[in-house]
């Protein structure tokens, strides 16, 4: 007996995202932060900040955290990004 | 009726199996093979056509479709009568509050509780007595399976790609129970959340797994809610801090002393409330000394108010247990309910 089945999945791939354009270098640059909450991203962001400020001569690092570590990032946090060259977004597990 | 879906053919039952668990589209267990008759006659039962639009999840924004829900119904042994709860549950789980891609993806670990009220339990046959939260019945074990595997297949909420849960529980197999309406006094969970009376309905609620009690030693219901607050303060210091839906399971013997003493459900949340919080410095005593820092007296309740307290009348008639379900992490998410079937173009439920 042959059964003709269907298939459960969506069977289009989900919009793949885009990389934004590398940086030719970090000095100078503004790098964002978006931390989703948890614990383990202070201490990763802090070492992070510390190493791109005195390794890579980045100019400012600016520190945001998500009010919902499950959610996506609040809307005021990604206004702000098209104001930096870079954004590292860090999970705490 | 025009399906979109790719078709496969198989030679047998086993080659079914096979091409279902070796492409990752089961939970683990055998499906029913999902053939285009099966599915046309979910969606014919539920007057949808195949590329009706049940929602967009927020957070991805991929498109649900009655077909593809259909397709995973029918897999999980739904019969066309089963299938609008599940088209609904879903749209429950669509809606913002209930976070569904943070509920699903979170290393937690939670799975889709869903409460059946009103006729639609009768029809199915949906069972609110024995063994309630387990293998109760065929409509809510198939229902319950059906929403996980729409979000294994719709969403890849599999383990290890977006589900990254670090243990899950039990109920991600299946979680769906009935309220026992029909030997309870009490409003039924859905009417006391705003549905109208008699009308059938789903409630969904990211929800951790069952934390079974006992106190056959008393009558008193301060004493018995006493044991279920106690459960609730074990999960505040054991599990999270975070205040949000937590549901009670209050079985016959429980329920039938409370209700003799005149309490309702709204008695109940109201008294939990109270009784169902802890300071922060408790959790010294149970190896988290770390994060009480300088706010060992702050106060948290398990829920912000006491109508975050989801009371189901339900289990078997003997035996003094009762459980209480804890939500997945307090107000990230929040339980949904929705009537069943009542208009295709609704609005959306109003806050």
């Amino acid at each position: 007996m042959t059964f003709r089945v269907l298939d459960p999945t969506p069977e289009k791939a989900p919009p793949a995202g885009r990389l934004a354009p590398r940086l030719d270098t970090l000095q100078g640059k503004t790098i964002g932060f978006i931390s989703n909450g948890k614990e383990g991203t202070k201490g990763f962001f802090l070492h992070l900040d510390r190493i791109l400020r005195e390794e890579y001569g980045v100019a400012r690092v600016v520190s945001r955290t998500k009010s919902n570590y499950s959610a996506p990032a609040d809307k005021h946090i990604v206004d702000e990004i098209k104001g930096w060259d870079a954004v590292v977004s860090g999970l705490g597990d | 009726m025009q399906l979109a879906s790719k078709t496969y053919e198989a030679d047998s039952i086993s080659a079914v199996q096979e091409l279902y668990h070796s492409s990752g589209w089961t939970d683990g267990l055998p499906i029913v093979p999902p053939t285009a008759d099966a599915v046309e006659a979910c969606l014919e039962w539920a007057m949808m056509p195949p590329d009706q639009l049940i929602g967009i999840e927020p957070v991805r924004g991929l498109a649900i479709t009655a077909e593809k829900l259909a397709i995973n119904a029918v897999m999980a042994g739904c019969l066309p009568m089963h299938f609008p709860v599940v088209v609904t549950a879903w749209m429950a789980m669509m809606q913002d509050e209930f976070l569904m891609h943070g509920a699903t993806a979170s290393t937690g670990g939670c799975a889709v509780l869903v409460v059946l009220n009103g006729p639609i339990r009768l029809e199915l046959g949906a069972n609110g007595t024995f063994n309630a939260l387990g293998n109760s019945d065929r409509a809510t074990a198939v229902i319950g399976r059906a929403v996980r595997l729409c979000l294994i297949n719709l969403m890849d909420v599999r383990p290890g790609v977006i589900d990254r849960s670090t243990l899950g529980h039990p109920g991600k197999f299946s979680y769906c129970l009935a309220e026992d309406e029909e030997d309870s006094s009490w409003l039924p969970l859905a009417e006391q959340r705003g549905v109208p009376k008699g009308a059938s309905s789903v409630t969904v609620m990211a929800a951790g797994a069952p934390r079974q009690l006992m106190n056959e030693w008393t009558t008193k219901p301060e004493e018995i809610l006493e044991t279920f607050a106690a459960e609730m303060r074990a999960n505040l210091r054991h599990y999270s801090i975070h205040p949000g839906n937590y549901a009670l399971i209050i079985p016959k013997q429980l329920r039938e002393h409370l209700q003799a003493a005149g309490w309702t459900k709204t008695d109940i949340a109201t008294f939990i409330h109270e009784r169902a919080r802890i300071h922060r410095r408790e959790w010294a005593e149970v190896g988290k000394g770390a994060v009480v820092r300088d706010r060992g007296d702050s106060v948290y309740p398990a829920m912000e108010s006491p109508d975050q307290l989801l009371v189901v009348a339900a289990g078997g008639p003997a035996g003094g247990f009762g459980a209480v379900i804890p939500p997945w992490l307090g107000n990230k998410s929040h339980a949904v309910t929705l009537p069943i079937g009542v208009c295709v173009d609704c609005e959306p439920p109003k806050k």
